[in-house]
């Protein structure tokens, strides 16, 4: 096992740099005026001119790559031209905001589309089935963005049950976070929820199929057992795999959801900064959101040989 | 040293304007409480040195003043200084500086702090080149700084108390602080509690507070100030139907620009109060005169007179918005109708005239425009309608803000021929700083390799040296007519930015910022 995660990580360092590279050189193929964005409508082109003076921003293109190197190279990723802060700094304020709300949704997604996958697969074709992929269908088709507004409207301006948005850190109320998260990450989690159901469903009904699930019923082993120990665990193996891609989709969802309930996370970080040309920011925010995933990757990568002996012995 | 007659002016607005009769000074009705502003822009820094954003300005200035700031009638007027006085030859301009001023960290404020602070301006302030006229600086004594001009520039006090990037008062320690880490400590009515970047900044009353007992009640943005409310938090809510809903639901007590689709709805509400806050930003597209076919005069008059306004600022704001003449906000003293012959003439009979003499041979016209804010956009739209309706080939080029900026800034670009944008705060600082828009570096209108229309340039000058206000008025009108005359902008109107709070909510009244001083929340 440690051999896999060991692998996995060498194979991440070309991943990475790739990565760099590229974000270095789509941020400076996009056209458009990095002091511009940051001056704002009201600033004059003098104020513009002096504003990118200021920010160095009239270097050459192969010394500001170099300049990038030579800073990662150190483990410096650069000042963010926006903030005027260290990109790492500005990261760290912001990535853990987004990898809650992620993981807040992950735990809804998880909850709601295993649950509703196992019971449409043990029901299959029954209404229950039916009334299981019909939500999964529901959650797939409608925008995270248009069921956050809904939930906003009934949840916070009608019933007054939730606030209708800003942040409060798990750290100094953890009630608080509760309230203020409950919302966005269930509207972000109902789309990978229903993906998540219809896979476990279908990947529930082929394991139940197989000869020993049937095997283990006429052992006489209980229903219950034979659902979550057999069958379950060999069901969860292709479901490990879609949660490391679901992870990821839940991060970049999460700059839509950032914007509508005023969360001031990675999403809406990153969204400034490519609005406005925030190079350092964009490529250090990107490389630092990139390793994360990675390494999300790499822990689903060591969890099939923990669930699936025969990757250990590849 | 002889006190001119521009300083008693000054002096006049500051003392006069609210302190006519024996009225008392302002006292809070009530004092306590939090309001929660919902924000539309995201506030990066707060920085006020180093920033032009108008998101920046509304958290700093209710934190940071200056020696002059602005009356509500956009006036100079005296902010941490009780007085100045410009000697006879104009050269030099002598403040004496408010008692009892003490900073958010209770250190009292002297004139080495003001140094600091114009040390600091002058090495790294956006709007440095206000201070290239000036000399120096010197503090003969604690309460006392006297600025020294390299040459007269009557328009100099103008400059200094121009809101834009103001030069700010800090503590003499933060001088060395580098751009955008500016340690938010200032001498205004509410001090830095929290600040974090995307989300919120939460204010506190500054106790330590001395009004300016000049005045008796706030004007613009000084006068007396009193922070009534405990704490003021300006949190970020980018999306416009959360702002609402938030209002609604009383988490938030007032917001900023409320949609149309909202107001409805909002009126009905009795716990809350609609703000408009007029002339917000003038709609303008601008010519590129450095290629054909706008370089020909005959052809911009053509597109002039083929626009109606009412339609286009109709679409651009959903309907709030105001027709207007010209650069300058109505109402306000330097306003003026110059040029009025050349604006909504809506005439396509005229129009087709024009363009036959022109020779327009039904080239391709580019209307740069963006989708950031939606008002240039749709402005866009309805105009290349109506340059369509007389027989011009108008097609939009959608591009994002900084995109449109930097295309819109390259000399003798053939990329586009008309550029869609809104000035804002610079019409609210008056005609001197709207029309620099019109002349080199800034000129908006790109004539061929940056120069300038030299009669455009010389009333420029003229309002820039003139010695009377007078004078420099009547240079201003005709730059204004001679720039409408020529086609060299096309202002389409001014629109509306309304505002909303919570009704408990007293004493806010929509201006260039979200002022807080003077506010109290009704229990």
């Amino acid at each position: 096992m440690v051999g896999v995660a060991f692998r996995r990580l060498l194979s991440a360092i070309p991943v990475l740099l790739i990565v760099s590279l590229i974000t270095f050189g789509l941020m400076r193929l996009i056209p458009g005026d990095p002091a511009a964005a940051i001056a704002g409508v009201s600033a004059t082109p003098a104020q513009i001119e002096q504003l990118r003076r200021d920010l160095g921003l009239d270097q050459p293109l192969h010394l500001q790559l170099l300049d990038y190197y030579r800073g990662l190279a150190r483990g410096d990723l650069g000042r963010s031209l926006l903030l005027g802060k260290g990109v790492f700094a500005a990261t760290m304020e912001r990535l853990p905001v987004t990898i809650g709300l992620s993981l807040f949704a992950l735990a809804f997604t998880l909850l709601i589309g295993i649950a509703s996958g196992i019971v449409a697969a043990l029901r299959q074709n029954s209404w229950v089935d039916q009334a299981a992929m019909m939500f999964a269908m529901i959650g797939i088709s409608v925008p995270n963005f248009f069921l956050g507004l809904l939930m906003i409207i009934l949840f916070a301006v009608h019933l007054g049950w939730l606030p209708s948005g800003g942040y409060v850190p798990f750290g100094e109320d953890p009630v608080g976070w509760l309230r203020s998260m409950t919302m966005p990450a269930f509207s972000l989690a109902l789309l990978q929820a229903g993906l998540l159901a219809r896979i476990t469903r279908s990947s529930m009904l082929e394991v139940l199929r197989q000869d020993y699930i049937r095997t283990a019923k006429a052992k006489g082993l209980p229903h219950r057992k034979v659902v979550l120990k057999h069958a379950l665990s060999n069901a969860l193996i292709p479901i490990v795999t879609v949660v490391g891609i679901i992870v990821s989709l839940l991060l970049s969802g999460a700059v839509v959801t950032e914007a509508l309930f005023s969360i001031p996370g990675m999403g809406q970080l990153l969204t400034q900064a490519v609005l406005s040309r925030d190079y350092p920011m964009v490529q250090g925010g990107l490389l630092l959101v990139t390793t994360f995933l990675v390494m999300v990757n790499i822990t689903v990568d060591t969890l099939y040989a923990v669930l699936d002996p025969r990757v250990r012995y590849e | 040293m002889k006190r001119s007659r521009l300083a008693f002016s000054i002096l006049a607005v500051g003392l006069g304007l609210p302190a006519v009769g024996f009225a008392a000074p302002f006292q809070c009705p009530s004092r306590g409480g939090d309001i929660v502003f919902g924000q539309e822009a995201n506030v990066n820094s707060l920085d006020q040195m180093t920033s032009t954003t108008i998101s920046t300005r509304n958290i700093a200035m209710n934190m940071y003043e200056s020696l002059m700031t602005r009356s509500e009638d956009n006036q100079p007027i005296l902010e941490l200084a009780e007085s100045m006085e410009e000697s006879g030859d104009g050269l030099t301009y002598t403040f004496r500086l408010r008692q009892g001023i003490t900073f958010h960290n209770g250190k009292p404020m002297t004139s080495a702090d003001v140094a600091a602070s114009f040390n600091r301006y002058n090495r790294i302030g956006i709007q440095r080149s206000t201070l290239d006229n000036v000399a120096g600086w010197d503090t003969p004594d604690p309460r006392t700084f006297v600025i020294r001009m390299k040459q007269v520039q009557p328009t100099f006090i103008e400059a200094l108390s121009s809101f834009s990037v103001p030069i700010v008062v800090i503590p003499s320690e933060h001088e060395n602080d580098e751009r955008q880490q500016l340690r938010p400590v200032g001498t205004g009515p509410f001090r830095l509690l929290e600040f974090v970047p995307g989300s919120h900044a939460r204010l506190g009353r500054f106790d330590g507070y001395q009004p300016n007992t000049a005045f008796e009640q706030r004007t613009g943005f000084g006068g007396y100030r009193v922070a009534c409310v405990d704490t003021v938090t300006f949190r970020i809510v980018t999306e416009a139907s959360a702002r609402v809903a938030g209002l609604e639901t009383g988490e938030l007590q007032a917001v900023e620009d409320v949609p149309t689709r909202s107001l409805d709805t909002l009126r009905r509400n009795s716990a809350i109060t609609i703000l408009p806050l007029q002339n917000w930003w003038i709609q303008i597209a601008l010519p590129n005169t450095s290629i054909p076919p706008t370089n020909n005069l005959a052809f911009r008059r053509a597109v002039q007179a083929a626009l109606g306004m009412e339609d286009i600022m109709d679409a651009a704001t959903d309907g709030n918005y105001r027709l207007n003449v010209g650069f300058q906000f109505p109402g306000r003293p330097s306003y003026t109708d110059a040029g009025k012959e050349t604006y909504n003439i809506n005439d396509q009979a005229r129009a087709r005239a024009l363009l036959r003499e022109s020779g327009y041979r039904n080239e391709p016209i580019v209307l740069l425009t963006n989708r950031d804010y939606p008002p240039m956009y749709n402005a866009a739209l309805v105009m290349q309608q109506q340059l369509r309706a007389v027989g011009i080939n108008a097609n939009l080029r959608v591009v994002d803000w900084p995109t449109s900026v930097q295309m819109s800034q390259r000399v003798n670009s053939d990329e586009w021929h008309f550029f869609h944008t809104g000035w804002g705060t610079q019409p609210a600082l008056g005609a001197l700083a709207t029309m620099q828009f019109l002349v080199s570096p800034n000129a908006a209108y790109r004539p061929r390799d940056d120069r300038d229309d030299p009669e455009v340039l010389a009333l420029w000058n003229a309002m820039n040296n003139e010695r009377t206000a007078e004078a420099r008025q009547a240079a201003f009108a005709n730059m204004q007519r001679m720039v409408l005359e020529r086609a060299y902008a096309l202002p389409f109107g001014s629109l509306t930015k309304v505002q909303a709070v919570r009704s408990n909510v007293q004493g806010f009244v929509p201006f260039r910022i979200p002022r807080f001083s003077n506010v109290w929340v009704q229990r």
